[in-house]
């Protein structure tokens, strides 16, 4: 090709990407949500002159204009590609792929997040939970990197230093260890959770740590065979999809199941199918994002209570610990404020576990 | 507006092209100019006006000193010019320095005035104080017509990071420049090689000097792989943008100045300036040191000079003492090189090289501080001050992770590539070759860098402070 002839194509070439994908930019219709990264998408903004001298528009259009940029997800997939395979970078955006698995790194630790954290449980034991005849006991749930970091050469929390210094914030919980009851294995490929089809002997351990003993058999129920967890949109990596899977058996498909979203009671199910085929189909266990759920077991004979305050790990437990309890409360502190705990639970003479991830502890300022 | 931003590509920039091409001649730097200040006032709002002020005091006083040209007042007109430019700049950007150090001194609580930078404000002054001293000097005519002087200051390409382009340069291409797709097939190119550079490689060195600023693992090794990741940003940051600006003018028919030229080859600082932003070397050089004296005057006299110059050269890039401590290291170094070093160059090759790199990045690390304490402490943490370790995990880990683009990098900060390829060009089939792939290669890197935007990526905008 000689160089008049590639000049001319090139300024042509050039030419009509650009106009092709400016007027592709200017006509494609608004997205309001991306599927992949789980999170409302920006929308054109309102032009005024207030926004436009206050600089707000220009700062709200180029959001807009990213977000809605035409093939965005399969940009952002070339992207990572890129950097991974041929920048042979480690991590991109903080996610990486070892072992098969896609996870996040979780570094450094942040005492600071661990104190606010411990502040919140502390209140919680000063105001409820002191002189109630209440046993307290803590777990934490490492995140993935536990397992996958230090083989793998990625930057990742000293797990036993966090754990013995959260432990020393919170004197007044009996720990319980499942750090060596988990493997990678029990974690989705794609997703920061756990399984709940391999965490029976977790479920089981911690009842019977805290006297509620119980050996359930169980039934595997297959939600979703393409689950793509939350790490799968974030890397824009292409994976293979994880399956959902729940557990059933005849105590847990007995147990009466109550939301209080609202405050006022409203019955509902273990599992929630319709979310299993949603944004966030983990959010199939306990519905997900809830601030106060209770599950009654009808049919065992002891008394025994538990409080669990969890984070999202708790969803997919919380159903098999029923069958060691009479009734579980779940409480979840990012949805409601501590303060208000005492207009919906009564606390007296139960067992309270605070059942939270290294993810959650590490990254605490959500919690009310 | 950033060159490197979806809105500029996909929405400004097309939009542009096509009004550049559909108006006729006579129009072209009307609407030059018009896009120029939508493009200012986009990321601007308010300081638009300041520009348009500034512009229109450099158009006046160029009137006046012409129409008294040969007499006193052309004097007392050109010193009013310097005057209202550089104190609009030292409002602007350097004021809270002086009523900082003035508390420091006087331990008064002189209120600072917290003004935001008006982003390119040190470009355009400085072309506007370069037009009006050559007018009146006479080597440059005076410009007439508002509209092409505007066009000058405030053309797009080159209004917010360089390079600082000088009036003689384009006094002629204002008024009669040609067009033609050799030219914008070179403007096109240049312009996607800056905006990788930029993109690719700069934003990705900048997360890893972003990851050192936070880090708390900090080691001497990681100081050292912080100080290298830096000075490649900064490189690439800037001559992709000035790459970006050259190749944009070449669209609008504009030849602007080569602003570097591989600068971390040099075997001296005194070549590594000659190489470095070449349009602020050379407007101090015509502009400071030689009115001066320059290099013709008692070496007492040398010396003052030398300092002016690497004073003001440090403080225009800041408002700090960082910034001033940078610049005097320079003059220092180049001081030392000037009268004690110039044939162990000649002598050593490699040491040579050895010798600037390892100034330019102790240099580096001095100028990505905050201020002069974090500098200090900078800088001697890359010789282990303050007892922090040799290695750190840290430093392993952003080493094994950055290694490739660390290695692309210094790879592309040398001329290797560029000779290949034109060693290669000089057969004939591999000339065809190369002509052929360059289209997809063009095409595939603005694919590249359109995703790392899309991606929401780090994308820092360096120029902000300068």
């Amino acid at each position: 090709m000689n160089n008049k002839l590639k000049n001319i194509l090139s300024v042509i070439l050039f030419s009509a990407l650009l106009l092709i994908v400016s007027v592709i930019c200017w006509v494609k219709p608004e997205t309001a949500f991306s599927e992949s990264e789980r999170r409302p998408l920006a929308s054109k903004p309102q032009l005024s002159a207030e926004s436009i001298f206050s600089g707000e528009f220009t700062e709200n259009f180029e959001k807009y204009t990213v977000d809605q940029f035409p093939l965005r997800d399969k940009f952002r997939t070339i992207k990572a590609l890129f950097t991974t395979k041929v920048f042979a970078k480690k991590d991109n955006n903080g996610l990486f792929t070892a072992d098969g698995h896609l996870s996040k790194i979780e570094y450094p630790q942040n005492q600071q997040m661990l104190e606010i954290a411990a502040e919140k449980f502390d209140f919680i034991y000063q105001t409820y939970l002191k002189d109630k005849n209440t046993n307290i006991y803590l777990s934490v749930v490492p995140d993935k990197n536990y397992f996958l970091s230090f083989d793998n050469g990625y930057l990742s929390i000293d797990y036993k230093k966090f754990i013995a210094d959260f432990k020393q914030l919170v004197p007044y919980m009996i720990y319980i260890d499942i750090t060596k009851l988990l493997s990678l294995d029990d974690y989705y490929k794609t997703d920061s959770h756990w399984k709940q089809e391999s965490i029976t002997d977790i479920a089981e351990f911690l009842a019977d740590k805290m006297g509620a003993a119980f050996n359930g058999e169980y039934t595997e129920v297959t939600a979703s065979d393409k689950f793509y967890g939350v790490y799968a949109g974030q890397s824009a990596l292409p994976v293979k999809p994880d399956t959902l899977k729940s557990l059933t058996n005849e105590v847990l498909d007995s147990c009466i199941v109550t939301y209080y979203d609202t405050g006022l009671p409203k019955s509902g199910e273990m599992y929630n199918m319709e979310k299993a085929g949603g944004k966030d189909p983990y959010e199939m266990f306990l519905s997900g994002t809830s601030p106060l759920i209770t599950i009654e077991n009808p049919n065992i004979r002891t008394n025994k209570e538990l409080i669990l305050f969890r984070d999202s790990f708790g969803s997919s437990i919380a159903p098999l610990l029923a069958q060691g309890y009479k009734k579980i409360t779940v409480v979840d502190i990012r949805y409601v404020q501590s303060t208000f705990l005492g207009n919906l639970i009564e606390f007296d003479n139960q067992d309270v576990l605070f059942l939270y991830s290294t993810t959650l502890l590490n990254n605490s300022t959500a919690l009310r | 507006m950033l060159f490197s931003s979806i809105p500029f590509l996909y929405y400004f920039l097309p939009i542009v092209l096509i009004l550049y091409s559909i108006t006729p001649k006579a129009l072209k730097n009307t609407v030059l100019l018009l896009v120029s200040l939508v493009f200012y006032a986009w990321g601007e709002p308010m300081y638009v006006f300041l520009m348009i002020a500034t512009i229109a005091l450099g158009y006046i006083f160029g009137l006046l000193i012409d129409r008294f040209r040969g007499k006193p007042l052309a004097k007392v007109f050109l010193f009013l010019s310097a005057t209202s430019s550089l104190l609009a700049l030292a409002y602007f950007k350097y004021a809270d320095f002086f009523i900082e150090n003035f508390n420091r001194v006087t331990g008064l609580s002189v209120p600072l005035f917290r003004l935001a930078l008006p982003i390119g404000i040190s470009f355009y002054t400085f072309q506007i104080l370069s037009y009006t001293v050559d007018v009146y000097r006479g080597t440059v005519n005076v410009q007439k017509n508002p509209v092409n002087l505007a066009t000058y200051v405030a053309l797009f390409p080159q209004l917010i990071a360089g390079p600082i382009v000088r009036y003689s340069d384009i006094e002629i291409q204002l008024t009669s420049r040609s067009h033609s797709f050799d030219k914008a097939s070179d403007g096109i190119r240049r312009f996607i090689f800056g905006l990788s550079k930029k993109i690719i490689l700069a934003n990705s060195l900048g997360e890893l000097c972003d990851a050192f600023h936070l880090s708390a693992d900090k080691s001497v090794a990681f100081f050292w792989l912080f100080a290298f990741c830096y000075m490649l940003q900064v490189y690439f940051d800037f001559s992709g943008y000035s790459d970006m600006a050259i190749g944009l003018g070449k669209f609008f028919g504009f030849e602007f100045m080569e602003n570097f030229n591989y600068p971390f080859i040099s075997s001296s600082i005194t070549e590594f300036w000659r190489r470095w932003h070449i349009s602020l070397g050379s407007w101090f050089r015509d502009y400071v040191y030689i009115p001066l004296g320059g290099n013709r005057v008692k070496r007492l006299r040398l010396f003052f000079n030398i300092f002016v110059v690497w004073f003001l050269t440090g403080f225009w890039h800041g408002a700090e003492w960082n910034f001033i401590i940078w610049g005097l290291y320079f003059g220092i170094l180049l001081t030392i090189e000037k009268f004690f070093m110039s044939d162990l160059f000649k002598k050593h090759k490699i040491l040579s090289h050895v010798y600037v790199i390892f100034f330019t990045a102790i240099s580096f690390v001095i100028f990505s501080a905050d201020n002069l304490t974090s500098a200090l402490s900078y800088a001697g943490g890359m010789f282990g001050l303050g007892g922090i370790p040799l290695a750190s995990a840290e430093w392993l880990y952003y080493l094994r992770s950055y290694g490739v683009i660390l290695a692309v990098g210094i790879v592309s900060a040398t001329p290797l590539v560029k000779i290949a390829v034109n060693r290669l060009k000089q057969i004939r089939t591999a000339a065809n070759i190369i002509n052929f792939l360059e289209i997809p290669v063009l095409i595939g890197l603005l694919i590249l860098c359109t995703a790392y935007l899309a991606d929401g990526s780090f994308n820092p905008f360096l120029y902000f402070r300068f």
